[in-house]
């Protein structure tokens, strides 16, 4: 259903857009078409700019872009933030444009369309007195009305815009488009199918010799408009072809990529917002907005606000088996195997299992670490007392202290235990001692 | 102002230089350890204003610092088999179940190893290593002490002899020896715990190893169906001694409700909780979160569930209980059990989380993304949700709080691969491989589940190179694919036609143990038989049709099938081996398999260009033999396509004929 609609509004502005570059005047004729641009720029052209291929489209930007303009100037009423997004939107476009063909064709096209502008606007600045109110209207009901023309029908070329409605210009407009401004002086003529009168009397007297004269003629008439369209088509080539090919699927993809936010697009419009809907920035942020809503849900309100008393209370208990239990079943799910050697290096630092890095080579002397160094060597202290201070055990005793300070297996409180272990031998021995007259005290 | 800042800094770093200079004449030579450090202190100060100088801290680096610096250079290998296999290339396993196998028996290995150290302790007293190692060594595990005193209860308490412990506390109340509240804790939490019965004899040495030493093969599927057997019995030990107690505290509860809970006696735990409030007991949170996990067996009804976990809640902030983590994840997971009501409470109690500072943990999202996604209806939602939770996530580094975590990974994939959302995918997969995330991809069924279907998902929607890319970096070093996902991969390099590589993707269906899975084997035959190729591909092809014939023939894995027999031959039709295709068709006799018509047709094209008359004539004999239908409009087209002799054409016409009757 939207596919069609986009679809035909495409026609109509193609349409009126030749109509209006042929013979200028049309200004009513704008007006109706602008909405219907709205639509087609709101929902549609927004997504071009990710659109592949732009073979014909690149040329018809440039139209909604000016139509745009002409929107915006029929609204002069709604906030000014609005009238900036808009033009923001309207810049946005011609910049993407110029990065796609940044050709002189682009350039040719704003210069003749440039003078288009104009008449429109002031023709819509008179119109704007229930203008914006039924912009509106016609754009919640999607309709693609042309009778609105009716309200700001104040000169001539009806005809031509008749043309539009009529179903068979269609194609042929989607075709016109692609060669529009190149034969922008040829277009001048109604590009309708109308054949050529001299044509269209031969096919009613031939018609007439035949028995049912009104059905023959209509069907001669037909067939002399396809035969037409298809010599048209084919005179402008494959490339065309192409190109209607293109903006085939370039519809295609407008509808896939827009359908989720069609309708909320049309609301931001209508509550003068002033959201300009962007589907490349801002559609992303309205997602994000969206989704954003799933955890700002209001809480349960059971629990009051922590106090910091509670959380010291609940550390201080000493583990328990579940709590052990629940560490290991923790440490157990989470263990994967080591992925390659240094981790399971790591894994045999945690056991105890592999010397430490950085490389220490006092690891494991941790409570030797706070023994000085001159408790190991200076051991004479330890025999001032217990030891007579002269004679041949004290000289022995000064070897065992010299032999001791130079040995680096033992720890202080074993040489300690070894010297007193010699003070408890030579006071046993105190009396063998004496008699052997050795004590030279 | 830029310049008298300069102006400062100028002076100041000149004026540092001479202090500098005097400092280390004074220092001498001692100095040079710290002078660097005083050196860019002035350098900084230079850049910025003088105002404070920061002395940076002296950092402490942990023992494995270094190593892991040096393993984030390395990381994994993708194309080595797992590192735990590497000391034995001869195990290198190449499917999942080899996988399995060999990952349990080294660890069984490892613990029967314990096991025997520990149990002989006399044999292994020697201790070699300087400094000494404690994990070597072995670990007491009978009794020392036989007297009856609370020490001895203690021991028995520690080493976890459940029915030795409980011997040891009746006779010290015989012998009217108060026991002290902490030791009875201690009884309690561990007759609770295991259920009234002595922990089985070879779990001892997994249960003793606090560490985290074991790679986890074992784990859950022990547990399981350890304690599948197990179930609260009224009066046993626990209760017996809970009520010869003569004052409980929290404690004793907590001990008892928990160990209810676990051995499913709920409305037990329920009564014992109501009966704890009756006498002014307030709980602690272990309490309540057992109780808000057994809801589901204590109410049918969704909002009686409900009802009952909030009464809960509520009675928990009258105690001043602070939740926990496992609070609302026990909460959340009760939700799952809610039906309709739960989506939009789960929210809620995120909030509420929040709310008190709790952040969540990826069980808290697992349980969300349960809730919101339904593989059928609304898919969109549970796309949404996790993209909200990627987003959240991205770029932190995990934790397990939750033995439930581990399932966050594989249920967001399946999320992404129900959605097709690739983008999402690939974010969840980036998410698994920040810092040490893919420690919380679980045990190794969950890892290969969630590689399984991240595997699927780019199948199904990405490109083909794409797809190869991930192909090699994640089979087989991190899983290895089922028939499923080989079969997927199959149908991704047909839809987007790359047939070409299929050599040496049946290469790796050989390596990875699929070749004699029926339905891979023939869907590989389909691939490469179904269209003309160019002729080296068609060359490669007959190369490995050939090997599967030899599956086929000499491995004796699978049975022909009419169609993979077809297949095969056309494929070496196409590659013009006309002599093995002759063969082939040696085996439709054989296996009294009919060959398809498009089969003889293309022998009778291959004929046709090799000028081999003689060759269709017997085609067309071997066919008629077979009795097929199509034999007369063989005959017909070899008649008219070939120069006959009049014998041949004799025959044929007799073959011909006899089909008409027939028909």
């Amino acid at each position: 259903m939207y596919r069609f609609l986009s679809r035909t509004v495409c026609a109509a502005r193609n349409s009126s857009v030749i109509v209006y570059e042929s013979c200028v005047l049309p200004a009513k004729c704008e007006k109706a078409a602008a909405p219907v641009f709205r639509v087609v720029n709101g929902g549609g052209v927004n997504t071009l700019s990710t659109s592949s291929v732009r073979f014909c489209e690149k040329k018809d930007d440039v139209v909604p872009s000016n139509q745009d303009e002409k929107t915006t100037a029929v609204k002069e009423d709604p906030p000014t933030e609005t009238d900036q997004a808009k033009m923001a939107k309207q810049t946005e476009e011609p910049v993407v444009l110029m990065a796609e063909d940044g050709s002189t064709t682009q350039q040719q096209t704003d210069v003749k369309t440039e003078p288009v502008v104009e008449k429109p606007t002031e023709a819509a600045i008179d119109a704007a007195k229930s203008g914006k109110q039924h912009l509106l209207d016609l754009l919640v009901a999607m309709k693609v009305e042309v009778t609105s023309k009716k309200k700001f029908k104040g000169t001539t070329i009806k005809q031509n815009y008749e043309s539009i409605k009529h179903p068979e210009s269609k194609s042929e407009a989607m075709e016109s488009t692609i060669s529009m401004f190149q034969k922008a002086t040829e277009a001048a003529s109604p590009p309708s199918e109308t054949l050529e009168p001299d044509l269209v009397a031969a096919a009613s007297a031939a018609a007439a010799t035949l028995p049912d004269s009104n059905r023959a003629q209509s069907v001669l008439l037909r067939q002399l408009r396809e035969r037409k369209a298809i010599t048209e088509a084919q005179k402008k080539g494959d490339m065309s072809k192409l190109g209607e090919i293109i903006a085939d699927m370039k519809v295609g993809r407008q509808y896939s990529r827009q359908k989720p936010s069609a309708s909320s697009q049309i609301t931001f419009d209508d509550d003068e917002r002033g959201y300009t809907r962007d589907r490349g920035i801002t559609g992303e942020l309205v997602g994000v907005r969206r989704r954003r809503n799933f955890f700002l849900a209001k809480r349960l309100n059971i629990f009051s606000p922590t106090t910091e008393d509670d959380a010291v209370q609940s550390t201080a208990a000493q583990p328990t088996l579940w709590d052990m239990e629940f560490a290991n079943n923790l440490s157990q799910v989470t263990n994967q195997a080591p992925r390659n050697g240094f981790e399971e290096m790591i894994q045999w630092t945690k056991e105890g299992k592999m010397w430490q890095y950085p490389v220490d080579n006092e690891a494991g002397l941790e409570e030797e670490a706070s023994v000085s160094f001159h408790e190991h060597i200076f051991l004479e202290k330890h025999l001032e007392e217990g030891f007579p201070h002269q004679g041949p055990v004290r000289h022995f005793m000064e070897l065992v202290v010299a032999g001791l300070s130079r040995n680096p297996y033992l720890t202080v409180q074993q040489k300690k235990g070894h010297i007193s272990w010699f003070r408890d031998y030579f006071q046993q021995k105190e009396e063998v001692l004496k008699e052997a007259n050795a004590d030279l005290n | 102002m830029a310049a008298p800042g300069r102006h400062v800094g100028h002076y100041i770093q000149r004026n540092g230089r001479f202090l500098l200079c005097n400092i280390e004449q004074v220092l001498g030579h001692r100095s040079f350890g710290w002078t660097p450090a005083v050196r860019q202190q002035a350098a900084e100060v230079n850049q910025e204003l003088p105002e404070s100088i920061v002395i940076p801290k002296k950092k402490t680096w942990s023992k494995e610092a270094v190593l892991e610096a040096l393993s984030s250079t390395v990381g994994r290998d993708p194309t080595a088999c797992p590192y735990m296999f590497q000391d034995d290339p001869f195990l290198t396993p190449r499917t999942s179940t080899e996988f399995r196998m060999f990952a349990l028996s080294q660890e069984s290995g490892r613990d029967a190893a314990k096991f025997f150290i520990n149990s002989n302790p006399k044999f292994f007293t020697k201790d070699f290593a300087e400094p000494h190692i404690p994990c070597l060594m072995p670990k007491t595990v009978s009794l020392v002490l036989e007297e009856v005193s609370e020490e001895a209860l203690k021991e028995r308490i520690n080493l976890r002899k459940v029915s030795a412990a409980v011997d040891m506390y009746d006779q010290l109340l015989q012998a009217g020896t108060a026991v002290s509240m902490e030791t009875t804790h201690g009884l309690l939490d561990l007759i609770c715990f295991y259920c009234d019965k002595d922990p089985a004899e070879e779990e001892e040495p997994q249960r003793e190893d606090t560490d985290s030493d074991e790679p986890k093969p074992k784990g859950r599927i022990h547990r399981a169906s350890d304690f599948i057997k197990l179930t609260w019995k009224e009066n046993n030990n626990a209760e017996r001694i809970f009520n010869l107690l003569p004052e409980r505290d929290t404690r004793c509860y907590s001990a008892l409700i928990r160990g209810m809970v676990k051995y499913r006696a709920p409305a037990k735990a329920y009564s014992m909780y109501t009966d704890m409030l009756n006498n002014r007991v307030t709980g602690d949170v272990h309490i309540f979160n057992t109780l808000i996990s057994s809801v589901v067996h204590l109410r049918v009804n969704y909002e009686a569930r409900w009802e009952l976990v909030t009464e809960l809640l509520y009675q928990m902030n009258q105690q001043k209980i602070r939740p926990n983590i496992l609070t609302f994840n026990s909460v959340l997971q009760t939700l799952r059990r809610c039906g309709p009501i739960g989506k939009s409470l789960s929210l809620q109690t995120v909030s509420e989380m929040k709310a008190l500072g709790i952040a969540p943990s990826l069980a808290t999202y697992e349980h969300i993304l349960c809730l919101f996604h339904k593989p059928v209806a609304q898919k969109q939602y549970g796309a949404d949700i996790l993209q909200e939770i990627v987003s959240e996530l991205e770029g932190t580094s995990l934790t397990c709080q939750d033995p439930n975590d581990v399932l966050f990974f594989a249920t967001a994939m399946r999320v992404c691969v129900d959605t097709k959302e690739l983008e999402l995918g690939y974010k969840v997969h980036s998410l698994t491989e920040f810092g040490e995330n893919y420690k919380l991809q679980g045990v190794p069924y969950q890892r290969s589940t969630y590689y399984g279907r991240f595997f699927n998902l780019l199948c199904m929607m990405e490109h083909v190179d794409a797809v190869l890319k991930w192909y090699r970096r994640l089979i087989p070093s991190l899983f290895y694919p089922n028939v499923q996902g080989m079969m997927d991969l199959l149908q991704c390099l047909d839809t987007d036609n790359r047939l070409d590589l299929l050599p040496d993707i049946w290469k790796d269906i050989k390596t990875v143990g699929h070749e004699n899975k029926s339905e891979v084997v023939e869907e590989v035959l389909q691939l490469m038989a179904r269209e003309k190729h160019s002729p080296e591909v068609q060359e490669s092809f007959a190369t490995c049709a050939l090997d599967v014939k030899n599956e086929f023939e000499v491995k004796r894995l699978l049975q022909w099938s009419n169609l993979s027999l077809s297949n095969v031959t056309i494929v070496l039709l196409r590659a013009n081996k006309t002599q093995m295709a002759w063969e082939m068709l040696e085996l439709f006799k054989s296996y009294n398999r009919v060959p398809s018509k498009e089969v003889l047709d293309a022998f009778l094209t291959v004929c046709h260009s090799d000028g081999t008359p003689q060759k269709a004539v017997e085609l067309v004999q071997a066919a008629a033999a077979l009795c097929l239908l199509q034999t007369p409009t063989l005959a017909t087209r070899t008649l008219a396509e070939f120069d006959l002799t009049e014998e041949q054409r004799a025959i044929l016409t007799e073959l011909e004929a006899a089909g008409e009757p027939s028909d």
